[in-house]
């Protein structure tokens, strides 16, 4: 073996980083990417099945209907703030904060999961009924997909806050909760806007 | 200030205490460990590529005279689907991964993966999805619709039964697999690098992999929306993506699965060019030529890979505007290649290169692949490829693009690394037979199918009449795949007398430059006793008096050292999870909700409630012990909890 000479030492450098700085953060935004993109092939899809017909939604289908939509993407944008005030709670190791708004995250997250099964309906079609119904049916169900995952890392990682003594990195790691969910919820925007509002106004 | 020994040897016994998996059934089950995942990785896609192969030896056994027997339609047609499924899914773009996965931390100094345990998972996944074909053939359900499974044939209404449903999920597998893969070699490529390798002195391999990953990143999403999302849900809940009745469009298949499938061509050629150049760089024993153009090459590929897709749909009514920029593509895509292969060849001119098997298959790499690349640039002119498509001279052309530059290149790394990997040689002199009858092989089997192709014969039929003509060239296509088979054999047969008796490497058998061959052969179970420092593009070329070493990370835990993303400086000590039964678990509860989805949608909400029991065990093994933590803060404090 080739001798070993000392350049640096690293034992001074801390163990715990936010943002950028973290590995989890870069394989959060890894993930957030795959999935974002995965989005946008759907909606490309979905305007290019839109060519297909000469009415959208097609004829004898209404127009998707608004009010649980609009008051679910309501509830979404309010829950950002608990998200936000956790992520920034744990920038500050801040335990009590952290797992206060943690909780009230939780808590807003729970009508958002109910309502959007109703969401699913408002969109007064079928995903058997034709290729528009498939396309709008599919988009919001992988949307939910991505809904219930981090519902299920922000209820786990509450319920950990709370049974048990965590380590400083778990500050990080709910920093990184609220990275994902302002992504959940950001491309929720667009979806709602294209599936819901546009055949509106198309 | 050089190490005194005994502190290096005791630093060794506990990191190996740190790092080692328990002995045994259990800790090969729940390994975490990159190497054992990698080396298991390669040989499960290795054996795919024996089963792909067996299956393409009966294919030519069945054509080998007109009006043959041996194979009938409807095993013939389930043979080419699972070949060109396990070739493309299972072999290439896993053990293209799978090098990476191995040799990415290696390179780039670090001791692990920077997400080793979903590194695992991704391993399982894909295992899930190997057994699962294999099963299917033995069952007489296996695809049978053609590796890219066109609608109309492959929806419900003219495939019933579950052969098209096991190819959507198979594929299924793959792309979860190699989409954890990428993400693992991006964030350790940009974040785990040794200190001093800034982007500009990122080995080649790594280049090669990181451009690679983001490929995937982007080619990836969309099979997985045209084979789980639509496909699969066309045939299992009476969605409509593709049932022109009710709206759908065949066509959007064809755009999402080649949106991915042109990409994925560069998916597995790419890497290949990763291996090439230190295999160059060694053997020649100067640095490569045209560093940043090969780079810069490499990057550009990419971008245009994406750009490219429509070629494979000349056949279709796509407007001649489109055809025009989409040929120009196609064409301008030949200009990346170029380059690389011109600076390759820049570094061999006048240097007294070491002819060993791995340079020999880099050479038999460019006599090959050439050929491929010149009859892709014939097919993206429109016209030919009317003429030329669905018959063997695209057969011929994928062929050679892809066993002149992905297997050629593939096996020359095997023989390059395996004294790495193992700590043994592989034999020279049997590796010369393995080459020889390779390259001979190749293009006795390949080149009469041009010849096959112009003539009029089209790919996937289970045989032909004797008045077509076409049976000698068929004949000596056979006996080139008996040549083929041959050397794959040589060649497994020279991997078992080496395991057990080839001649010890040592920890660089070949003088080569990479930090790789800084750690003994087969590398500890920490890889690197300290992490290195590195001081230019060659660091072992580079080091005049001792490798210089980066001290202070912990012997008590599995820690590494995390560097900023463009200059790879010292930035925080991360603490990696230990082994965990929670990945191999996870990766079952995929294959209940994917092969499940076949049969019942109540499988996937079953197998996404007991998911939901590994994500809490996987969060919660991962939390570790509360212990002393430094802790940056956002605003630039260090704060000690």
């Amino acid at each position: 073996m080739t001798e070993l000479r000392r350049e640096v030492d690293v034992a001074e450098l801390p163990t715990v980083t936010f943002g950028p700085r973290s590995l989890m953060w870069w394989g959060t935004l890894g993930f957030m990417t795959i999935e974002g993109w995965t989005t946008a092939i759907l909606v490309v899809s979905y305007f290019y099945l839109r060519q297909n017909f000469d009415a959208w939604p097609p004829l004898r289908t209404p127009n998707p209907s608004l009010l649980i939509p609009t008051i679910n993407l309501l509830i979404m944008l309010v829950s950002l703030v608990p998200a936000r005030l956790a992520a920034d709670a744990g920038k500050r190791l801040d335990l009590a904060g952290v797992k206060r708004w943690l909780a009230v995250t939780s808590i807003v997250s729970i009508p958002i999961v109910a309502l959007r099964w109703w969401e699913l309906w408002a969109l007064n079609t079928r995903w058997d009924s034709n290729a528009y119904g498939s396309a709008a049916w599919m988009i919001v169900g992988f949307h939910t997909s991505l809904l219930l995952l981090d519902v299920a890392d922000t209820l786990g990682l509450t319920l950990f806050y709370n049974i048990r003594e965590m380590p400083a990195k778990a500050f990080s790691d709910t920093a990184d909760n609220s990275f994902y969910w302002y992504f959940t919820v950001g491309i929720w925007i667009p979806i709602y806007l294209i599936v819901y509002v546009g055949p509106r106004i198309v | 200030m050089t190490l005194p020994a005994d502190v290096i040897e005791r630093e060794a016994l506990e990191l190996d205490r740190v790092w080692s998996d328990r002995q045994g059934f259990w800790g090969w089950l729940t390994t975490t460990d990159h190497k054992s995942i990698g080396k298991r990785y390669v040989a499960t896609a290795f054996l795919m590529f024996v089963a792909g192969g067996i299956e393409a030896a009966l294919m030519r056994a069945q054509l080998a005279r007109p009006g043959n027997t041996l194979i009938g339609p409807d095993r013939y047609n389930q043979l080419f689907t699972t070949h060109g499924t396990t070739m493309m899914f299972l072999f290439a773009v896993p053990i293209m991964t799978a090098m990476g996965l191995y040799f990415v931390p290696l390179m780039v100094g670090a001791r692990t993966v920077a997400f080793p345990r979903l590194n695992a998972f991704g391993y399982w996944t894909y295992f899930v999805g190997v057994v699962f074909l294999y099963v299917s053939l033995f069952a007489n359900t296996a695809p049978d619709v053609g590796w890219f499974a066109y609608p109309p044939l492959s929806g419900p209404e003219y495939s019933p039964g579950h052969r098209v449903d096991v190819w959507a999920q198979v594929v299924t597998f793959t792309e979860i697999a190699a989409l954890v893969a990428a993400v693992n070699i991006i964030v350790t490529t940009f974040k785990m690098r040794a200190p001093g390798m800034s982007l500009n002195r990122i080995p080649l391999f790594v280049w090669a992999q990181l451009v690679v990953a983001f490929m995937i990143v982007f080619a990836m999403p969309a099979v997985a929306t045209g084979s789980t999302l639509m496909l699969a849900a066309d045939r299992a809940i009476t969605m409509h993506w593709f049932n022109p009745a009710e709206g759908g469009d065949v066509l959007l298949w064809q755009h999402v699965f080649w949106f991915f499938g042109h990409p994925e061509v560069y998916i597995i050629f790419l890497p290949a060019m990763g291996f090439i150049t230190p295999i160059i760089e060694t053997f020649t024993g100067r640095p490569v030529f045209g560093y940043t153009a090969l780079v810069l090459s490499n990057i550009t590929t990419a971008f245009f890979a994406f750009g490219l897709w429509v070629h494979h749909m000349f056949a279709t009514p796509i407007p001649e505007v489109g055809q025009s920029l989409f040929t120009a593509a196609s064409m301008v895509i030949a200009i990346p290649t170029g380059v690389q292969i011109f600076c390759w060849i820049a570094t061999l001119w006048g240097s007294k290169p070491r002819l060993t098997v791995p340079l020999l298959f880099v050479l038999g790499f460019l006599f090959t692949f050439v050929n491929g690349g010149i009859t892709g640039v014939m097919l993206a002119s429109v016209a030919f490829d009317k003429q030329a498509h669905d018959t063997f001279f695209v057969v011929a052309h994928l062929h050679y693009v892809l066993l002149g530059g992905g297997v050629m290149p593939l096996f020359g790394a095997l023989y390059f690394w395996f004294p790495k990997v193992t700590g043994r040689r592989l034999n020279e002199t049997l590796g010369k037979w393995h080459f020889w009858l390779f390259l001979i092989g190749v293009n006795l089997t390949f080149f009469p199918m041009h010849i096959l192709g112009l003539n009029g014969m089209p790919r996937r039929v289970y045989t032909y009449l004797a008045e077509t003509g076409w049976g000698t060239l068929n004949l000596v296509a056979t006996i080139g795949a008996v040549t083929i088979a041959t050397s794959v054999i040589i060649f497994l047969i020279d991997v078992v007398m080496s395991l057990r008796g080839g001649e010890l490497a040592g920890d660089n058998p070949w003088n080569s430059s990479g930090l790789e061959w800084a750690t003994a052969s087969p590398p500890p179970s920490f890889t690197f006793l300290h992490t290195p420092f590195v001081t230019g593009r060659h660091p072992l070329w580079d080091v005049k008096d001792g490798l210089p070493v980066v001290t202070g990370l912990s012997t008590r835990e599995r820690q590494v050292l995390v560097t900023t993303t463009v200059d790879a400086l010292p930035d925080y000590r991360h603490s990696m999870p230990s082994a965990s039964i929670w990945p191999v678990y996870l990766a079952l509860c995929m294959g209940v909700v994917f092969i499940g989805s076949i049969f019942s949608p109540y499988f996937v909400l079953g197998g996404l409630g007991i998911s939901l029991l590994g994500l809490l065990g996987w969060g919660w093994s991962g939390v570790g012990e509360r212990q002393e933590e430094r802790v940056a803060l956002p605003d630039g404090a260090v704060k000690v909890l």
